[in-house]
């Protein structure tokens, strides 16, 4: 690991050619110029096309699926179910729970049972509905609290549990007794659709060797190589995956959702020889991958009359649908942020990862802290409230700052700047004096200001092996191409892995240029998540860019005639002490006359974390990103109707590599995050989604825009190249919290359940009255 | 199902394509006409991402049939700009690095294109409006509304 105290210095002292500046991203051109570079643009003339038999119900044995009118009717090329699987029947994310096709049990209302191929896909759907399913129904259950009780049906032979997780430290029963005020609540958050633009599609190609190539829409594609692997009983070198452009992900296509698309598609593929391409729908695509676990959170705290914490207990509960996806790596991140970045004594969190019949819950943007951190904001102010203490200086009362300890006892470090995130973004949204204007308006129309701060754990921590690979490559036409099977899927992470190896090698960034993912040619870099591309990924490429810069110094050495050491490099020149010097292309013309590699790879791996597995006492994650979120509210109190003014949103990310690209992850993260707020909730009605579609389901538009302030605060973090941090996820955590937060401060409501829609709005509200009117 | 014969012109160029009558004006484009630009995010007519310019008005081209187009000019990305010179406002996505996922962004430079087209000075509430229609995921629209303030003023700088 980098010494702390170097890091900082180099980052104060360095010269930067490119690490910090606003660049373009490489991928840019072909995208406004509508290319044809997503996966449905490049399905191969003589594909087919696949459309797939879901489940309608719930929970139900199988009792007889009829494929038969199907199968006969006319342009149907082929029908394949589990009993056609070469390999083994499972498509999943951790735990082996979750089967390709559905053979005598359906657990979820959209799982699929079968799939349908013809050259024609509007034939394929004519003939899903020529199929006839009789189920005979289960008892079903449908939220985690139910789940848990004896009696609940069980979704799994082992029970509804998939994962418990505790933290203990110190004694909260001891802080509880300590504690002059104790302040109880419970918090419920939604299934929250991630909304990838393109929905899900892969095609699959059958290679004459009998390998296979799959070219999709998708964030990890090792992970899918093991998962078409297993289902087509290949080696996982036989199955090659290619990320195409992809439109969009936010978790989702990360997991066992691609390996479903192109399990189904490899199925007919191998079976009719004939590439094979299928796509989901909208509807598919928002019933049939996963979503963001709804939670029921409980919080307990104690606490002293001037504000000092002295308890925290929290307890949690996410639905993480029929299978269990990445639920348990998503319930430990909420369990481990519950608390919020604060200092507390004594800790106590219980995190449940349960079963129901819901459709799934898995990886979305956030990964459990935008749950946590919605309970843990939301109870702050509701404690501030209590206290008659402004909400800004209960917090700042009580959080991490270097030294302290968090709820894992892990030691807060130097690269802590959550106090000037704060500092800055209250500054910046005029907090004590708007907030004391806010409570002097009349009208039926209310304002207020609100906030909510956070800390987001960087790298993958107990989530998994957190490393990668980076390949890099000099071709004959002095183009230096980087290739990761890290992917760009909307971030525009890779395009700051080219920056970071332009400065590294001190080449100006229009040298270098990104290679599709490939796992032809690239090694496993585990999977593109967890905001994990620049810091795990930033490092490999500092790495191997290093390897290939004292490459070419050697070269350009020997063309100069002095020793290597001497050599300088700037712009593309290398020279030497007596001031001769060799250009860029020479070197590179010369290492290929002479047969000298100009490739270079290099895998960066992530020290663990280590913590005791009863308690979590220990490091949890390598670092943190901070951040602090203010939002300005009116609240129209005659529709119920919350309107956001302004929003500032100031992050320690470390190092900025690419500040307009940093802003541009921030604001779209936050625009997610307002959507939770007020708008987005998949509803479920006994197991069946009741609005899979986007004129139903609301996502912000332009009309839902306030003005973004975007503060970028930086204190290098131990980790990333750079100092830098993870900030892909973090900007959807705060949003929520700090709406809600301004809500009650323009009209007093404590919303707990979020969306805070109009009608919820309006029954809070109407409540709040009843009560004030009788006390 | 009875089939039409098709004539319309797209990107300035005249076509004749046979279609039946249910055919979707995404499909034509997209699968006879080979213009993989135009995307298709819900079939709905909810996100928007679908939108092309028919005689310079933005619509959805998965709610229209194809035979409404008859003699019309429709402008899909592909007319818009080249790698060798892009149009001002591709321009201007670039330089604000407004196209994330890029699954949204043809639809977006359509509308602007629109826009642009009739109000040569829009006011943040006039991209707003004009955008509106056209879901983003990526980006949370700040950095497209500088794009398309930039377009703007470089356009009304050509004019001039």
């Amino acid at each position: 690991m980098i010494d702390k105290a170097a890091v900082k210095e180099f980052a104060q002292s360095q010269e930067m050619l490119v690490v910090g500046k606003s660049v373009g991203r490489v991928d840019s051109l072909d995208k406004v110029l509508g290319k044809p570079i997503y996966t449905m643009d490049i399905v191969p003339e003589n594909a087919l096309y696949l459309k797939v038999v879901r489940s309608n119900v719930a929970h139900a044995l199988l009792k007889r699926v009829d494929l038969s009118e199907a199968r006969k009717y006319p342009g149907v090329v082929a029908v394949v179910t589990a009993q056609d699987i070469p390999g083994i029947n499972e498509s999943t994310a951790l735990l082996p729970d979750k089967p390709l096709f559905a053979t005598d049990r359906v657990r979820f209302a959209g799982e699929p049972i079968a799939a349908i191929a013809s050259y024609d896909p509007s034939i394929a759907e004519e003939a899903v509905d020529l199929v006839k399913i009789e189920y005979d129904p289960l008892p079903s259950v449908f939220s985690p609290i139910d789940a848990l009780k004896p009696n609940a049906p069980k979704i799994h032979e082992k029970g509804n549990v998939a994962k418990h997780l505790k933290v203990r430290k110190g004694n909260v029963e001891e802080g509880f007794k300590q504690a002059d005020l104790i302040v109880e609540g419970t918090y419920k958050t939604p299934f929250q659709e991630p909304v990838p633009l393109e929905p899900e599609a892969g095609f699959v190609v059958p290679e004459p060797d009998g390998s296979v190539t799959c070219v999709a829409s998708i964030q990890s594609p090792y992970h899918v190589q093991t998962g078409i692997a297993k289902i087509l009983s290949l080696r996982p070198e036989q199955v090659r995956v290619i990320q195409a452009t992809t439109g969009g992900a936010f978790g989702p296509k990360s997991d066992e959702i691609p390996v479903d698309v192109l399990g189904m598609a490899a199925l007919v593929a191998v079976r009719t020889r004939k590439p094979a391409a299928l796509a989901y729908t909208r509807e598919e695509s928002m019933i049939g991958h996963t979503k963001r676990h709804p939670f029921v959170i409980s919080v307990k705290v104690g606490v002293k009359k001037s504000g000092k914490l002295t308890a925290w207990e929290t307890k949690l509960f996410a639905d993480t649908g029929a299978y269990a996806s990445l639920g348990p790596l998503v319930v430990i991140r909420a369990c481990f942020h519950a608390t919020g970045p604060y200092v507390i004594p004594n800790v106590k969190t219980d995190a449940y990862c349960v079963y129901t019949n819901n459709t799934m819950a898995g990886s979305f943007r956030g990964f459990g802290g935008p749950q946590a951190h919605f309970a843990a904001e939301s109870h702050m102010d509701a404690i501030a409230k209590k206290l008659d203490i402004d909400p800004l200086d209960l917090r700042l009362m009580n959080i991490l700052r270097p030294g302290t300890l968090t709820a894992t006892s892990q030691i807060v470090d130097e690269g802590c700047g959550l106090e000037e995130c704060i500092t800055k973004a209250t500054t910046e949204s005029d907090w004590y004096k708007k907030r004391r204007q806010f409570q002097s308006m009349n009208g039926t129309k209310k304002r207020g200001l609100g906030i909510a701060i956070m800390y987001h754990g960087n790298s993958l921590g107990p989530e998994g092996n957190d490393f990668a690979t980076v390949h890099m490559q000099i071709d004959s036409e002095c183009k230096i191409r980087l290739r990761t099977a890290l992917t760009e899927y909307g971030t525009g992470a890779p395009s700051g892995l080219l920056q970071i190896a332009a400065e590294t090698m001190h080449l100006p960034i229009d040298y270098f240029t990104l290679d599709p993912s490939d796992t032809e040619y690239c090694t496993d870099s585990g999977p593109t998540v967890a905001s994990r591309t620049i810091t795990i990924g930033g490092r490999a490429t500092q790495m191997v860019a290093g390897k290939l810069d004292q490459r070419l110094r050697e070269i350009a050495a020997e063309m100069l005639e002095c020793p290597a050491d001497e050599v300088e490099s700037s712009e593309g020149t290398f020279h030497s002490k007596s001031a001769k010097s060799v250009s860029f292309r020479d070197v590179v013309a010369h290492a290929y006359s002479r047969g000298i590699s100009l490739k270079e790879s290099s895998t960066f791996t992530a020290p663990k974390c280590e913590y005791d597995p009863e308690t979590s006492q220990g490091t949890v994650y390598l670092q943190y990103t901070y951040g602090a979120v203010t939002a300005e509210v009116e609240v129209d109190t005659e529709t119920g109707r919350v309107q956001v003014l302004k929003m500032v949103a100031a992050y320690d990310v470390g190092k900025a590599i690419n500040p307009i690209s940093l802003e541009g992850q921030i604001e779209g993260g936050t625009i997610q995050g307002l959507g939770y707020a007020l708008m987005e909730e998949m509803i479920h009605k006994n197991g069946v989604v009741v609005n899979p579609n986007l004129g139903d389901y609301y996502v912000p538009t332009s009309l839902d825009i306030p003005e973004i302030k975007t503060i970028i605060v930086e204190y290098p973090g131990r980790l990333g190249p750079f100092g830098a941090k993870a900030i892909g996820e973090p900007p959807v955590v705060l949003p929520a919290p700090a709406i809600v937060n301004a809500i009650d401060n323009a009209i007093g409501v404590r919303i707990t359940e979020i969306p805070a829609t109009p009608d919820r709005l309006l029954i809070n509200l109407r409540r709040t009255q009843e009560v004030q009117e009788k006390g | 199902m009875s089939k039409h014969l098709l004539k319309f012109s797209v990107n300035g160029k005249d076509y004749a394509v046979v279609v039946q009558s249910h055919e979707r004006l995404l499909d034509v484009l997209r699968d006879k006409l080979g213009l993989k630009g135009t995307k298709e995010g819900c079939s709905t007519g909810d996100c928007g991402i679908c939108g092309v310019l028919m005689d310079g008005k933005i619509v959805n081209s998965c709610l229209i049939f194809a035979i409404q187009a008859r003699n019309k000019k429709i402008v899909t990305i592909e007319g818009i700009g080249s790698a060798e010179k892009p149009h001002p406002i591709q321009r201007a996505f670039m330089k604000w690095n407004a196209s994330q996922c890029g699954y949204c962004i043809p639809a977006m430079i359509l509308a602007t294109k629109e826009l642009l087209e009739r109000n040569s000075d829009p006011t943040i509430e006039d991209i707003k409006r004009a955008t509106g229609g056209i879901i983003c995921r990526c980006t949370g629209y700040l950095k497209i509304f500088e794009a398309v303030k930039t377009a703007a003023s470089e356009m009304r700088g050509q004019d001039n």
